[in-house]
């Protein structure tokens, strides 16, 4: 997601992990933490001249 | 996976996630594999005055996986896009923020979900157009946003890329983004990207 922001154009591209976020099953978030599945906050800003 | 395979698939998603996603809209004391409602959005840090003002079918019904609002830095006047608007609490939420002098634009795959975001707008005050629509492909003119909210749908597509792309498109000059959304670190199995229940969840 980071990589498809940049190379659609995105600046100031920047993420972190959402505190908090999990399954409510155990077994969907122990499959989810193998696959490294996280919740991640983007933000990021068009260019002015785009 | 052959072109053919691949758009035979996403019509399966497009329906389980209407399905799955309407579910949690019109039952949403059921119980689903990912938190929802209040409990999910004050987990996720959401101010409990933004909910007690919102409607309590709008609270119910939230799906989200973060908390887009806390980095968008919303001003009055700004013009908004919820990507995958749901049953609308982000869009009411971004309402209150950008004020009367703003707009808040919803978008959303399930034409009902729009009517019931709408709908839940109007009873708090505030107004908010929802046009259903696909995020591969933004029903908005170039350069309608100046700020994008999203959460946790981007994840749903196929076409990531495109998604992005047509973020960039709608957004002004100088726009900004507040997405929250799931990502993976390691390549999804064939398995689960073949079984929309897993994918639209």
């Amino acid at each position: 997601m980071f990589r498809l922001l940049e190379t659609a154009g995105f600046r100031h591209v920047k993420s972190a992990v959402v505190p908090g976020f999990r399954f409510r099953q155990q077994s969907t978030q122990n499959s989810a933490e193998a696959f490294g599945v996280k919740a991640v906050m983007f933000t990021a800003e068009k260019p002015a001249a785009a | 996976m052959k072109a053919d395979d691949q758009v035979s698939l996403e019509a399966v998603l497009k329906e389980e996630i209407i399905r799955m996603y309407g579910e949690v809209a019109e039952n949403p004391e059921a119980e689903f594999h990912f938190f929802h409602g209040r409990d999910a959005a004050e987990r996720f840090g959401y101010d409990p005055a933004w909910l007690d003002d919102a409607p309590a079918g709008a609270v119910a019904s939230f799906a989200g996986v973060g908390n887009p609002h806390e980095r968008a830095r919303l001003q009055p006047g700004e013009t908004v896009l919820d990507l995958g608007s749901g049953a609308g609490l982000d869009a009411i939420i971004a309402s209150r923020s950008v004020g009367p002098t703003g707009r808040v634009i919803g978008v959303d795959l399930n034409p009902s979900m729009c009517l019931k975001a709408q709908a839940h707008a109007a009873a708090t005050g505030t107004t908010m157009e929802c046009h259903e629509g696909r995020m591969e492909e933004i029903p908005l003119p170039d350069g309608t946003a100046d700020v994008v909210i999203s959460n946790g749908v981007i994840n749903l597509s196929f076409r990531k890329r495109q998604v992005v792309e047509e973020i960039f498109r709608v957004l002004r000059p100088g726009g900004r983004i507040s997405i929250t959304d799931i990502v993976s670190a390691k390549q999804l199995s064939q398995s689960i990207v073949n079984d929309p229940k897993l994918w639209a969840a």
